[in-house]
């Protein structure tokens, strides 16, 4: 076990596409817009926008990609030959990214405690933990939703790309919606990003919404894209492919 | 006869109502080296993935020696399993994981050595050439020294040093016990490597037995004659 949790560890740090994306992005994202605007209230909140940024992009795009890879390369078809269950595999994964995306929150948390003076307390800092292990899970799971679907790396950035346009924008991450359209802020609300990030900001004492009432329905979103990604899992990345021959006879949903 | 190992029975697949395998039965025996031959799309790797377990047959049954034959059995597929980012040693530890052994790092060199990957230990797997990915997939079938190989088209794409390699690989196998099954479309590597062939076209078996006895039954100088009288007769 252990040495499939080590090795799953390697392999995601030697992912530089995406390690680029989620600690030099957000860090430099987050360097940028502190000394740019330099403001003391909004420092705290563009912290915990750029955090969640980077879970963002480690937990969908990391796990859809590297999914994508060892699903196209025959990956799961021979483990099911293995006596090490494929579910098992999936989950040592998911642990492996979910303690190095907590990492990875830590350095940008650091970087923004030690360039902007963001004072935080112990209890504070594992408030935050919870919290980030609850949405890089969540985010880890719709990562896996979207391998299940895409069938090429293309269709896998198109469809993070369809996903993270009203995340970011249709929720205040980096900015007030409070002149927003009522329409942009309903779209946000469908996605769980907007109560990660206010889920951040109340372990800080930044935001009004309820610490627990976000981690609640950060479980409830993880729990039904974890149901969704099971379903729909398939060893061969065919799933696509079956919903075309669904689509294309009738009978069969009959 | 030596012990039968592996016995599957009137195995039948369809895909869109399109029947890929259509009834085929083939026993493996122990310590024998098997080779399964026919055209492409005659359902060789549909009917090896139903005996290997990772394909589920619509009818027909598959028995194995053992209860937990999966502890027993290795595989290279066609596709070449590896994990990227991964070198081709950290590859070999990972699937040994999987079967809960540790790998010595010397047993895995000399793995590696076998295969004729030794200057490419420390390459990440997904910079090594097709013919080197392959041998890889062969290496990580043979990481849990499994009782029973399957191979499937081991030598296609290989430069024909590469292929002698692999040649000797499955007799050296095979003379440590090691029962092989491989799929090919080189019918002097058939005639000089197998015990026993079996011959798939259209998903039924058409021919079986040694190159020997099919010859002389058929009336043929050799097993590509053979090969070209049974699968083109029928079209």
């Amino acid at each position: 076990m252990m040495t499939i949790l080590k090795t799953m560890i390697v392999t995601s740090l030697r992912d530089k596409i995406t390690l680029f994306y989620s600690i030099i992005f957000p860090i430099g994202l987050l360097i940028g817009l502190g000394y740019y605007f330099n403001n003391d209230a909004y420092t705290p909140k563009l912290l915990t926008g750029v955090i969640a940024l980077s879970s963002l992009f480690w937990g969908v795009s990391g796990i859809a990609f590297q999914v994508h890879g060892q699903r196209s390369r025959g990956v799961y078809q021979l483990l099911k030959l293995t006596p090490f269950p494929v579910i098992g595999f999936i989950f040592l994964m998911t642990a492996a990214r979910t303690i190095l995306g907590i990492v990875i929150n830590l350095v940008v948390l650091f970087t923004g405690t030690l360039f902007f003076n963001v004072a935080i307390n112990l209890g504070q800092v594992l408030a935050l933990l919870g919290m980030m292990f609850i949405g890089i899970l969540c985010f880890t799971c719709l990562g896996f939703l979207i391998s299940n679907f895409a069938h090429n790396e293309g269709q896998i950035s198109i469809i993070s790309n369809l996903l993270f346009m009203p995340m970011i924008f249709g929720t205040d991450t980096f900015y007030s919606l409070h002149s927003a359209p009522g329409w942009v802020v309903k779209m946000g609300e469908l996605f769980p990003l907007g109560y990660y990030v206010h889920g951040l900001r109340s372990a800080l004492g930044t935001s009004n919404m309820s610490f627990t009432g976000s981690v609640m329905i950060l479980v409830i979103f993880t729990f039904v894209l974890l149901l969704l990604s099971a379903v729909t899992f398939n060893q061969e990345g065919k799933g696509q492919i079956r919903l075309k021959k669904v689509m294309r006879n009738p009978d069969h949903v009959a | 006869m030596p012990d039968i190992l592996i016995q599957a029975k009137g195995l039948k697949k369809q895909y869109d109502s399109r029947n890929v395998v259509n009834g085929v039965s083939i026993t493996v025996h122990e310590k024998e080296i098997l080779a399964i031959i026919g055209p492409n799309g005659a359902g060789k790797s549909t009917t090896i993935e139903m005996m290997l377990g990772i394909r589920k047959q619509d009818e027909g049954e598959v028995g194995y020696w053992v209860h937990d034959y999966r502890k027993s059995i290795g595989a290279q597929l066609q596709a070449t399993p590896f994990f990227p980012g991964l070198t081709a040693i950290e590859n070999l530890n990972l699937f040994a994981a999987f079967y809960k052994r540790k790998l010595p790092k010397q047993k895995a060199v000399e793995l590696l050595t076998l295969c004729g990957l030794s200057e490419v230990v420390k390459t990440e797997a997904s910079k090594l050439s097709g013919g080197q990915q392959k041998r890889l997939a062969i290496a990580v079938a043979l990481v849990h020294d499994p009782k029973v190989v399957f191979l499937d088209e081991p030598t296609s794409a290989l430069d024909p040093k590469s292929r002698r390699e692999i040649h000797q690989l499955i007799l050296d196998l095979n003379r440590k016990g090691t029962t092989v099954v491989f799929t090919s479309h080189d019918m002097d590597e058939v005639t000089k490597l197998s015990y026993r062939v079996i011959m798939i076209d259209q998903g039924m078996v058409i021919a079986e037995g040694t190159v020997k006895a099919l010859c002389q039954k058929h009336g043929v100088q050799n097993l590509e004659e053979l090969y070209l009288q049974l699968t083109m007769g029928e079209n």
